[in-house]
C-alpha cells in the first residue's frame, strides 16, 4: 500500500469510523502528506497563483501554507465576538479534506494519462481545479480553515498576507506589520526590485 | 461525616471588587492619595505577561485563535447582549481598541438642554479636571479640535497619532462636505511614554497590541504590586457583599477562590472585610453582584432601595456607510485609527433630538481580492490579482455616526434563575431598550444620517455603495449604567460621586455609574468617573 493510498484510506475510515483514534491518525497523516510530500500542493501553487511571484515566490506561498496547516490547533479558543457570551472553538483540521482533494486532483491527472497532477501543464491543472470547484458555492475569499477546497485555501491564504496587498497596489503598504508613525503620511513607497 | 473548609479572612483598608480600567484608575489613585492598605479581587486569571503577545497575536492574526486564552469563567453562557464574555486581570480593556474621545457638556445636561433623557448630578466642566487626569494615567495621543466643538482644561499629554496618508486625503474630502475633521485621541503612544513603546501601526489594537504602545490596566497593576500598593487577588469570585448588623455598612465581601481543578464549584471560601468597598465590575458585574447581595434586610440587592439596581443600561446606536471615492487609497496603513468630529455633538442636529459624532477610516469594503467576477466567472491564477488591481484604482471610506438614545427603565439586568454559575449564583439577563422618546426618533435617526453620509459621497463626487444599520432590540454599543447617578436617592443608585445612596463605606466606580451614554466611545468617561470617586473614597 503506497502512502497516498494509506492517507487516503485512513480518511475514508476516519469518516466512516469517528472513533478518536481513527480520526487523528488520519489527521496526522493529511497533515503530514501536505506538510512534508507536497507535490501535488506545489503544482497546485503554480497553476493558481499569481505568476509574477515567480517560481521561489510560489514555492514560499506553498511554504507558508504548509507551515500553517502544520501549526493548526484543533479546539483551540477562538477570538470572542462582541455582544454575545458564546464562546468559539476551532474545528477539525481541514487537512483531511484537504489532503483528499489533492489526491483527486492527482486520481483526475492519472485518469487523464498523465503520470501525476504535478505534470499537466498549467492551463490543464487550472481546468482540474475548476472542475473540482464547480460544484461548490464559492462566494468570496473565506477564511482559511474554513475554505471548502485546498485551492481556495491556498489563495485564501496568500491573498490574506501583506505581500499580497503590497502587490496589488504596487506599494510598500506593510499592513499589520510593524512601521513608524513618522513614515506614516508619506504616500507608501513603490515595491522595490521589481515586486508587483 | 462533614467536613469543612476553612474560611480564609483577608483584611484591609479598602476593598476592589474587579480589576478592568475603572478598577486600576481607582487603586492607582487611591495609592498616591492614601496609606491604607488596598486589596484588588478579580475572578478571572492573570492575563498574559506584554513578552506573550507578539506570539499570541501571530496565532490570532494567522488562525484567528483568542489572544487572551481561557479568559473566561466556565457556564456563564447568559441570555442577552453581553459586550464581552472576557474576564481576566485587567478587564476588558486588555482589547480595547484605545480610543478615548471626552464626551461633550451636552451630555450631562440632555433634559436641560434637549427636553430629553436625565441630568447628570454633574457636569462636564466637574469631571473636566478628572479627563485630563485620566489622559495623563492612560497616555492619550491627541489633537486639539476647534475650541468651540472640542472644550478641555488643558493639551494632551502627547501630540496626535499621525494621520496616514490615506486619512490626509480623506479629511480634505470632508471638509468639503464641510465637515471639520482631526485625528482620534486614543490612549496609544505617539512617543515612548511612561515606560511603554511608541506605536508603530501594528494595527491589532483590538483585540491585541502586542507592544504596550496601547494601554491597558496590567501595566498599572504590575507597578502598583511591584511596589507593593496593592495586593491582587485574581481566581477569586466575589459571590456577595454583606452588610453589618445594626448598621447599613457593609462589612465585608464573601468571596470563593477558584481551585485549578475543573469540578463544579471547587473552591476556597475566602471573606474580605474592609473598612471601605468598591464595586468596579463594569454594567454587568457591578448590577450583578449587588443583586445577589440581597438578604433579609434587602431583599431587593444592596443598594436598591431605588430599585433602580441593574435598570437604565445604556450605550449608543450606530449607523454606518461605505463610500467610493475617487481617490487613491493605501488600506492598511493604519486601518484601526480614524478621523473624528464632534461637530454634531453640540446640539442636536434639527429640530428633533438627534446629536451624533461622525468618524471616518479607510476601508477595502468591496475591494478585497475576490474570485468570482460580477458575471460569476472562477479567476485563478493571474485572473485575481489582475481583477484586485482593476477594482483598487479608486478608494473606499467608512463613515460612522453613534447616536445618543435616552435608556428605558425598562433597559435591564436582572437575575436569571434558570440560569446559575458552578456555584449556585443566578447569571446576569441583559436586555437593551431605547425609552419611548428615542424610540420614536429611530427611523428619523436613521433617515438623517444616511442623508448625511449622501451628502457626503455628492461632495467627493463619490457613490454611496451601503449603508448599515445596527440591530435596533439588541447590543447597544460601549454598554453603561445599571448603578446610575443621582441626587435623588429614590430615583439613583449612586451619588456623582459614586457613593451608593444606602451605604456610607459602599462605592461603585465607573461604567454603572453613567446616567446616559452619549454618542461617542465610553472608556475615557469611565476613567474620569472613577478618579472623580477615588477622591471622594479617599476622604
Amino acid at each position: 500500500m503506497s502512502w497516498l493510498s494509506r492517507r487516503a484510506f485512513l480518511g475514508s475510515l476516519a469518516a466512516a469510523v469517528p472513533v478518536a483514534t481513527f480520526v487523528r491518525r488520519a489527521h496526522a497523516a493529511a497533515i503530514h502528506e501536505l506538510t512534508a510530500s507536497s507535490e501535488t500542493l506545489h503544482a497546485l501553487g503554480a497553476a493558481i497563483l499569481p505568476s509574477e511571484l515567480g517560481s521561489a515566490g510560489i514555492a514560499s506561498a506553498v511554504n507558508a501554507f504548509q507551515y500553517w496547516i502544520s501549526g493548526y490547533r484543533e479546539h483551540a479558543e477562538l477570538v470572542h465576538g462582541y455582544g454575545t457570551s458564546a464562546l468559539a472553538y476551532a474545528g477539525p483540521t481541514p487537512a483531511t479534506r484537504w489532503a483528499t482533494q489533492l489526491d483527486a486532483l492527482d486520481r483526475a491527472a492519472r485518469h487523464d494519462g498523465s503520470r501525476s497532477f504535478s505534470t499537466l501543464p498549467l492551463e490543464r491543472r487550472r481546468a482540474m481545479v475548476r472542475s473540482q470547484l464547480s460544484g461548490l458555492t464559492i462566494t468570496g475569499m473565506p477564511a482559511v480553515g474554513r475554505a471548502q477546497h485546498v485551492a481556495i485555501a491556498l489563495l485564501s491564504h496568500w491573498y490574506g498576507s501583506s505581500d499580497a496587498t503590497d502587490r496589488c497596489y504596487r506599494a510598500a503598504i506593510g499592513t499589520q506589520q510593524c512601521r513608524p508613525l513618522a513614515t506614516s503620511a508619506r504616500v507608501p513607497l513603490p515595491l522595490a526590485g521589481g515586486r508587483g | 461525616m462533614t467536613s469543612f473548609v476553612k474560611r480564609r479572612v483577608i483584611e484591609s483598608d479598602i476593598c476592589i471588587i474587579g480589576s478592568g480600567i475603572s478598577a486600576a484608575m481607582v487603586a492607582d489613585k487611591l495609592a498616591r492619595t492614601t496609606t491604607g492598605r488596598i486589596i484588588v479581587v478579580e475572578a478571572g486569571d492573570e492575563a498574559p505577561s506584554l513578552g506573550q503577545r507578539p506570539a499570541l497575536r501571530a496565532r490570532y492574526l494567522s488562525y484567528g485563535e483568542s489572544p487572551w486564552p481561557d479568559d473566561h469563567l466556565d457556564g456563564y453562557e447568559m441570555e442577552g447582549p453581553l459586550q464581552s464574555r472576557s474576564m481576566q486581570v485587567g478587564g476588558l480593556a486588555m482589547h480595547w481598541g484605545g480610543v478615548t474621545p471626552r464626551w461633550s457638556p451636552e451630555d450631562f445636561r440632555t433634559r436641560s438642554l434637549c427636553g430629553v433623557g436625565t441630568d447628570w448630578p454633574i457636569s462636564y466642566d466637574d469631571l473636566d479636571p478628572y479627563y485630563q487626569e485620566a489622559e495623563q494615567l492612560l497616555g492619550v495621543s491627541g489633537e486639539q479640535g476647534p475650541p468651540a466643538m472640542d472644550p478641555r482644561g488643558s493639551p494632551f499629554p502627547m501630540a496626535a497619532i499621525p494621520l496616514t496618508h490615506n486619512l490626509v486625503q480623506l479629511k480634505e474630502w470632508a471638509s468639503h462636505a464641510g465637515i471639520t475633521m482631526w485625528s482620534q485621541p486614543s490612549a496609544k503612544n505617539s512617543r515612548p511614554y511612561d515606560g511603554r513603546s511608541a506605536c508603530c501601526r501594528n494595527d491589532t489594537c483590538t483585540p491585541i497590541c502586542p507592544i504596550g504602545a496601547k494601554y491597558s490596566p496590567d501595566f498599572t497593576w504590575n507597578r502598583l504590586r511591584a511596589s507593593n500598593r496593592v495586593t491582587l487577588y485574581p481566581r477569586t469570585l466575589v459571590r456577595r457583599l454583606v452588610m453589618e448588623d445594626g448598621s447599613n455598612r457593609i462589612v465585608s465581601a464573601e468571596a470563593v477562590q477558584r481551585g485549578s481543578g475543573t469540578s463544579k464549584g471547587a473552591g476556597t471560601p475566602v471573606e474580605f472585610r474592609a473598612k471601605r468597598f468598591v464595586v468596579a465590575g463594569g454594567y454587568v458585574w457591578s448590577a450583578h453582584l449587588l443583586l445577589l447581595s440581597r438578604g433579609s434586610r434587602a431583599p431587593d440587592g444592596l443598594a436598591n432601595r431605588s430599585g433602580t439596581v441593574g435598570k437604565y443600561l445604556t450605550g449608543h446606536r450606530n449607523q454606518q456607510a461605505f463610500i467610493a471615492l475617487p481617490m487613491r487609497l493605501h488600506p492598511g496603513m493604519n486601518g484601526q485609527h480614524s478621523l473624528v468630529t464632534k461637530q454634531f455633538m453640540r446640539a442636536p442636529v434639527g429640530d428633533r433630538y438627534l446629536r451624533h459624532d461622525l468618524r471616518v477610516w479607510e476601508s477595502s469594503y468591496g475591494r478585497g481580492p475576490r474570485l468570482r467576477r460580477d458575471d460569476g466567472t472562477l479567476m485563478l491564477g493571474d485572473d485575481i490579482m489582475r481583477d484586485w488591481r482593476e477594482r483598487t484604482t479608486t478608494g473606499v471610506a467608512r463613515v460612522r455616526a453613534y447616536y445618543d438614545v435616552v435608556p428605558d427603565r425598562s433597559s435591564e439586568l436582572t437575575l436569571d434563575t434558570s440560569r446559575k454559575n458552578a456555584w449556585g449564583d443566578p447569571l446576569p439577563k441583559l436586555a437593551f431598550r431605547d425609552a419611548p422618546e428615542s424610540a420614536a426618533l429611530r427611523g428619523y435617526s436613521v433617515e438623517t444620517l444616511n442623508a448625511l453620509f449622501a451628502k457626503m459621497a455628492r461632495a467627493g463626487g463619490g457613490t454611496l455603495l451601503r449603508t448599515e444599520e445596527d440591530d435596533a432590540k439588541g447590543w447597544q454599543d460601549h454598554p453603561a449604567g445599571g448603578c446610575r447617578m443621582g441626587s435623588d436617592p429614590a430615583t439613583s443608585v449612586v451619588d456623582g460621586w459614586g457613593r451608593t445612596h444606602d451605604h456610607d463605606n459602599l462605592f461603585v466606580v465607573g461604567a454603572p455609574t453613567c446616567v446616559s451614554g452619549s454618542c461617542a466611545n465610553a472608556t475615557l468617561t469611565f476613567c474620569a468617573l472613577a478618579l472623580r470617586a477615588a477622591e471622594e473614597i479617599a476622604r
